[in-house]
């Protein structure tokens, strides 16, 4: 027994002294700024002159901010599209991947991720070309099919700008979800799809009947992958429209970015970021519970 | 695994069908590379025509000048500076929670998930005025030391996978032999986990390489900007040339596409297991 306890404390002391690096790092630069910025949010601050206490002001003004709210709105509006086109698009893909075609998995699969390896800024850049009002392809593709109707400058319209913004989103992150789909389709065994087959069910049966079921947990994963992600974006939005054209297309990051870094507003800035990790926060927490709730029973 | 699957009406359609749609993604990317290789003129002549010859002019437009060689030198400086970091760190942590189960170390874990869901924009402006007092804005470890702490949550959780697969006895056999818990690692689990460490360490690279906003906004200085940051300064002074302008974006992409394609299976490997932790 005492040996069990002086093992159970040299225990304690190895795993604080390996955990200590990484706590330190996390404490340092992630934890702590997140709990400065809630600090900050009480100020007035230009950047360089002396920070005007104003309390609650910021978080008032922030209430009444109708860019704000828009632009949270925006980020929610990211993270549906990207259930639906990334992440249940990608789980169709590996299904067919998966089970359809397998000899041609690996070779999709490489091409589906080269996207998601590449810089945001680079994709960014790219798409400009794509969605260029003059020579751009995807006019090109509208004129060829006889949609002339349908041309514009697809980036520069406040219509157009934010969806222009969703598809570049969708093509860009699709491979992360194929990969991850095709790992847990794989995972499912093969005696379930045979004995649906001796049934006579055909491909969009099995897909819907076993395979969507089977790896219902990773839907769920990879759907709040999906969603935190979605709430993280700031590059893509950046280098396409850096939120314009007047606040059209802007997200929570973009328009922190332009209070804190343009209009040197640095003490709404960390408000706007404070306030928008409590929402996700509270967000996460009601969703955990329904979670476990569903799991429970 | 799978049994052969007899090749029907349905997976031809199949074929065909995600053929188009995987075109439609890395059409960008099919673009870039051959259009590299117009010149201007030919490039305002026919935008989306394949080049007459090939032509390497453009590189030479984007390399002379030097500005995206001194972006590529920063770029890789704290790619190496992060990605060192990060590994060593995560190693650390990560061995320890799949060893060691103390009852607080859920509370520990519940910590990481969490910090990896913050996005790094809240903590923005507090980086700033910390990276000032510590006088470290504008320098590269000022854009390390950030970097490395977001990448370590999701790093240690690659590791604690790795090492959860290793058999327990294999670190009961040192203890039994009286050896010190950090004996133990270094000499069992440290030679054990290198290739583990070598994945992490490869994703981290691309992840460090691609990063854009902590650069974008710790480094005002030109000299010491990242690829990435300094790709759109480049683009915005050179509007008028394209295939110059491409030729610098393809040099930008060209590092993380060369290891993905060297270290394809690592690379997957790592991201699924960064996924699974949830």
């Amino acid at each position: 027994m005492s040996t069990d306890i002086g093992l159970a404390k040299r225990h304690n002391r190895a795993t604080l002294l390996f955990l200590a690096p990484a706590l330190i790092f996390v404490c340092a630069f992630v934890a702590y700024p997140v709990v400065y910025a809630g600090w900050l949010s009480m100020f007035e601050w230009d950047g360089a002159s002396d920070p005007v206490f104003v309390g609650a002001g910021n978080f008032l003004k922030l209430a009444a901010d109708p860019v704000f709210w828009a632009s949270l709105g925006r980020n929610l509006l990211v993270a549906l599209s990207a259930i639906v086109f990334q992440v249940f698009l990608a789980l169709a893909i590996a299904y067919c991947l998966v089970r359809i075609v397998p000899a041609f998995s690996r070779i999709f699969l490489f091409f589906y991720l080269v996207p998601v390896m590449v810089s945001e800024i680079c994709i960014g850049l790219l798409w400009r070309f794509m969605y260029n009002p003059y020579f751009g392809l995807v006019n090109a593709a509208l004129k060829a099919v006889g949609l002339d109707s349908l041309k514009r400058g697809w980036l520069g319209e406040s219509e157009t700008a934010f969806l222009a913004v969703v598809v570049v989103m969708s093509f860009t992150y699709l491979g992360l979800y194929v990969l991850l789909f095709t790992a847990a389709v794989r995972s499912v065994p093969e005696s379930v799809y045979e004995a649906a087959e001796l049934d006579g069910a055909g491909d969009l049966r099995k897909f819907f009947s076993i395979t969507v079921p089977m790896v219902w947990d990773a839907v769920r994963a990879n759907s709040l992958l999906a969603i935190i992600g979605s709430l993280k974006t700031f590059s893509l939005v950046f280098v396409l429209t850096n939120g314009g054209p007047s606040h059209a297309s802007e997200v929570v990051s973009t328009y922190l970015y332009k209070m804190g870094f343009a209009s040197f507003q640095m003490g709404y800035a960390a408000t706007i970021g404070f306030v928008q990790m409590a929402l996700t926060a509270l967000a996460a927490w009601v969703v955990f519970r329904f979670l476990r709730r569903k799991g429970d029973t | 695994m799978s049994a052969v699957r007899r090749w029907n009406r349905t997976s031809t359609i199949v074929l065909i069908v995600l053929t188009l749609h995987v075109l439609m993604v890395i059409f960008p990317f099919v673009w870039m590379i051959y259009s590299t290789f117009k010149t201007n003129k030919e490039f305002m002549r026919s935008v989306w025509s394949f080049p007459t010859s090939l032509n390497f002019d453009a590189y030479i437009g984007a390399w002379s000048g030097g500005a995206l060689g001194s972006y590529a030198v920063n770029s890789l400086i704290i790619m190496a500076g992060a990605t060192i970091i990060t590994v060593l760190v995560s190693t650390l942590a990560g061995y320890a929670l799949a060893i060691y189960r103390p009852r607080w170390m859920p509370a520990v874990e519940l910590s990481l998930t969490a910090a990896m869901a913050i996005p790094a924009y809240v903590a923005l402006v507090p980086l700033v005025v910390m990276l000032r007092t510590a006088g470290l804005l504008d320098t590269h470890l000022g854009v390390i030391l950030p970097t490395a702490a977001f990448n370590v949550p999701v790093s240690i959780f690659i590791m604690q996978a790795f090492f959860n697969t290793l058999p327990r006895e294999l670190f009961d056999a040192g203890r039994v032999d009286g050896a010190s818990e950090w004996m133990i690692f270094r000499v069992i689990a440290l030679p054990i986990a290198r290739p583990a460490m070598f994945t992490v360490g490869i994703v981290n690279m691309i992840w460090v390489w691609n990063d854009f906003l902590f650069p974008v906004v710790f480094l005002n200085n030109p000299a010491r900007k990242t690829l990435p940051v300094g790709l759109t300064d480049f683009v915005g002074e050179h509007v008028t040339n394209y295939p110059v302008m491409l030729a610098a974006i393809l040099m930008a992409a060209i590092a993380p596409l060369i290891l993905f394609i060297f270290f394809e299976r690592q690379i997957t490997a790592a991201l699924i297991g960064g996924a699974v932790k949830e």
